[in-house]
Parts: C-alpha cells; structure tokens; sequence
C-alpha cells in the first residue's frame, strides 16, 4: 500500500477527498438489497397451551432466595422468559420485585451459563454424569455415607427438604452444610442476641 | 480559450440535465414500484403445492380454519401440521403430493413454507385491528380463494398502507363481510364507508409511531 505509506500522516488531502467522494458516493449502493427469503416454520403438532407467536404467557413462580423465596409472574415468549416482574397475588411481593429477581432472567441468556455437561473439560452427556454419580453413591453405601458431604444454599422448599432428609436417612454418616454467600448474618446475629435463639428474619 | 461551440454545449448541457434527472428519477421510482423490487404478484415455490384456489375456493375452507388467531393476535396464524392432517389422515392420504405432510408428522418436524408477506422488522402489523375494525382478507391479499401457488396482491410498500389509513371509508367493509372473498363494494361505497367508520370508531392512524415503534 504504497499509496498509505507516503506522506507523514499517510494520506494527504487530495487522496482522502478522493477516497471519500468515493465511498459517499457508493453509500447509498449498501441499501440497495432485497429482503432475505424467509421461512415460516409452524409447529407438527401445536402445544395445548396455546402459544401464540407474538403473544407473551405469565408463570407464576418463585425464586429462592437467601434461604427465602419470593412469588414472581414470569413473562415467556415463545418458550423463552424475558421478564421477571413480581405476583400480585403472592403475599409476599404484592407485585414488587428485588434487584437479584429482575435480574435473575439475564443469567439465564448469560453466555458464560453452562450449555453441557463436561468432565475435565471434555463434553459429556447426562448419562455418563449419573453414571459417575451412582458409582461414588454406591462405593458410599459400605460405610453409611462417612465421607459423603452435600453443599447446598440454604434451602426454604419443604418438598426439598423432605428429600434431603430422606438422603440422610439413607446415609446416616453424611453431612449437610448450607452455604449462603449473601447471608444476611448480621440481622441473624441481632436476633440471637434479641431472643435467645436461631430464628431466621423476614 | 474555448470554441464558440462550446457555449451551445454547456446550454444544452445544462438544460439537458433538468430531463435527465427528472427522467432518472422517474425511472427509479418506477422501478421501485416495480414487481421485480416489491414481488408481488410473483408466486411463491412452496414445499408442497398447496393451493389456496382449491382449499379456500373450491373446498369453501374458512380462512379462519388455519389461520386460527387472525382475530385476536398480531399474526394470523400458520397452521400445524396437524391442521393437514385432520383431513388428509383420511382423504388423499395415500397422495405422493402429500408426502412432506405425512413426513412431517411422523418426524415430528415442521414443514419450512416460504413467507410470501415479508413486511421489514421495522413495522409492526396487527391482523387483528384490521379484522375488527372491517377490514376485509381480500382488501390487503386479494383473491387468496383463487390462486393456487399463493402471491403477494399488495405492494406492502408504505404508501400502499397509507392510501388505506389515510382514507379508510374507501376501503372498509361490513365486520359480517370480512372473511368473504367474494365481497365486491357496493356502488356508494363512500358513503356506506363514512358510516362504517363512524361505527367502528376507525380513526384515520397516519402518525410514523402507529406502525413505526
């Protein structure tokens, strides 16, 4: 590019208003193109629930939170939720949402959330991880879980806890540690020192 | 410096430049209305030969059968598969034709139809406005009842909905009429429309943000 290696600044004035004629006057060109072909793809067989394109559907669900949970209405697009917006008729949230629950539907499009299974880094399907799973469960079961630890955040589900007590029950020698890394432990210190004992604020 | 000629030159030049450009322009708005730009009236090659003519204008299929939300949501609605199949289980259903149906259901994979309404991303159209408020499927897609591969009839070029929304009483029809194909304005239209439009509380939406939003 002899042309860009001449003068002290690389182009001079001649040469850039030139070049600039030239791409002004082919700016318009850009614009000149037909509309890609597009395909309409309708179901097989349609869903009973009556998705209907362009249509948005409401859940109604929860999000645990902190060893809490709080009632959202979840708008869904085709499959695919775009926004969390709190149930009017959860007593709880009135309608109202926090920060971690309006921003909760980002991590779901996050691109560093794991697609797949992988083990050492390499691709592996559902299977083989409850393969994996089954096999160190069993090697457990001699000892009745002495070295078996669950590390979980703290949960409020009354149905998962009834399966953790019942995991427990199956492995008397295992451990359950609940981890919470924004635990509100300074309003749950201020209630010991209040009333004597581990209750859990609201 | 220059020959005498010169001056006849630069005064037809100049003067000639007025009708080319004029001519240019025309000629580029021609070719913008043109078919080969806006496609319509260009039958669409579909994955199977489906034809309206004999579904909706022989057979006498409401419009409504597979283009099931066309009044109450933004689209109106491709039929499933299954919509097919709820006839061609039983007739024609040995048809060579057909096979990318039967294909389709049995794979449970959807059939890919080429889009031969192709308004740009940046309109927003709602079917089902236009249907309440008496606006015939004919009035925008033609005579869908008597075409067998399916063609665009509009230019969906911004000035074709304008001539509409700037004037609705030319165009609309009784809400009873709406899905008949077959509906031809009566003599008075004008003055049936006005009616119709103060009826239907139809405004005239000419705002850029009614479409563009």
């Amino acid at each position: 590019m002899s042309d860009w290696s001449g003068g002290e600044v690389g182009v001079n004035r001649r040469e850039f208003l030139r070049l600039m004629s030239a791409s002004l006057a082919l700016a318009g060109a850009g614009a000149c193109t037909r509309q890609p072909p597009e395909a309409i793809v309708p179901y097989a067989r349609a869903p009973e629930e009556g998705i209907v394109p362009g249509e948005p559907l409401f859940f109604a669900t929860a999000m645990p939170l902190a060893g809490g949970a709080l009632g959202l209405l979840v708008e869904s697009h085709m499959g695919r939720p775009t926004k969390v917006e709190g149930n009017p008729q959860h007593p709880q949230s009135l309608g109202a949402t926090d920060v971690y629950a309006q921003a909760s539907v980002l991590g779901l499009y996050d691109p560093d959330r794991s697609q797949v299974i992988t083990s050492a880094g390499e691709i592996r399907p559902w299977s083989a991880f409850l393969e994996t799973l089954r096999a160190a469960m069993e090697a457990q079961r001699a000892t009745g879980g002495a070295g078996l630890r669950f590390l979980t955040e703290p949960i409020s589900s009354p149905t998962a806890i009834q399966q953790m007590r019942a995991l427990l029950a199956e492995y008397p020698g295992a451990r359950w540690h609940q981890y919470e890394p924004l635990a509100r432990d300074g309003a749950a210190a201020g209630l010991r020192a209040a009333v004597g004992a581990e209750v859990a604020p609201h | 410096v220059f020959h005498r000629s010169t001056n006849t030159f630069s005064r037809v030049s100049i003067f000639g430049a007025l009708f080319f450009i004029a001519g240019a322009t025309y000629g580029l708005a021609l070719i913008n209305r043109s078919a080969y730009v806006t496609e319509a009236g260009v039958a669409r090659e579909q994955p199977i030969q489906f034809s309206h003519r004999h579904h909706a204008g022989e057979l006498g299929i409401d419009c409504r059968y597979c283009h099931t939300t066309v009044e109450r949501t933004a689209s109106a609605g491709m039929p499933a598969t299954q919509t097919c199949m709820n006839c061609h289980a039983q007739i024609w259903a040995e048809s060579p034709m057909l096979e990318p149906v039967r294909a389709s259901y049995r794979t449970d994979t959807s059939i890919r139809w080429a889009r031969v309404h192709d308004l740009p991303d940046y309109v927003y159209f709602n079917h089902s406005i236009h249907v309440q408020k008496g606006i015939g499927c004919a009035t925008c897609h033609g005579r869908v009842d008597r075409m067998n591969l399916t063609w665009q009839e509009a230019s969906l070029q911004m000035e074709w909905c304008l001539d509409c929304h700037r004037a609705p009483e030319r165009y609309v029809r009784p809400r009873a009429e709406v899905f008949n194909m077959a509906w031809e304005p009566p003599s008075n239209q004008l003055e049936v429309g006005r009616e119709l439009v103060h009826e239907y509380k139809i405004q005239s939406l000419t705002d850029c943000y009614t479409c563009h939003r």
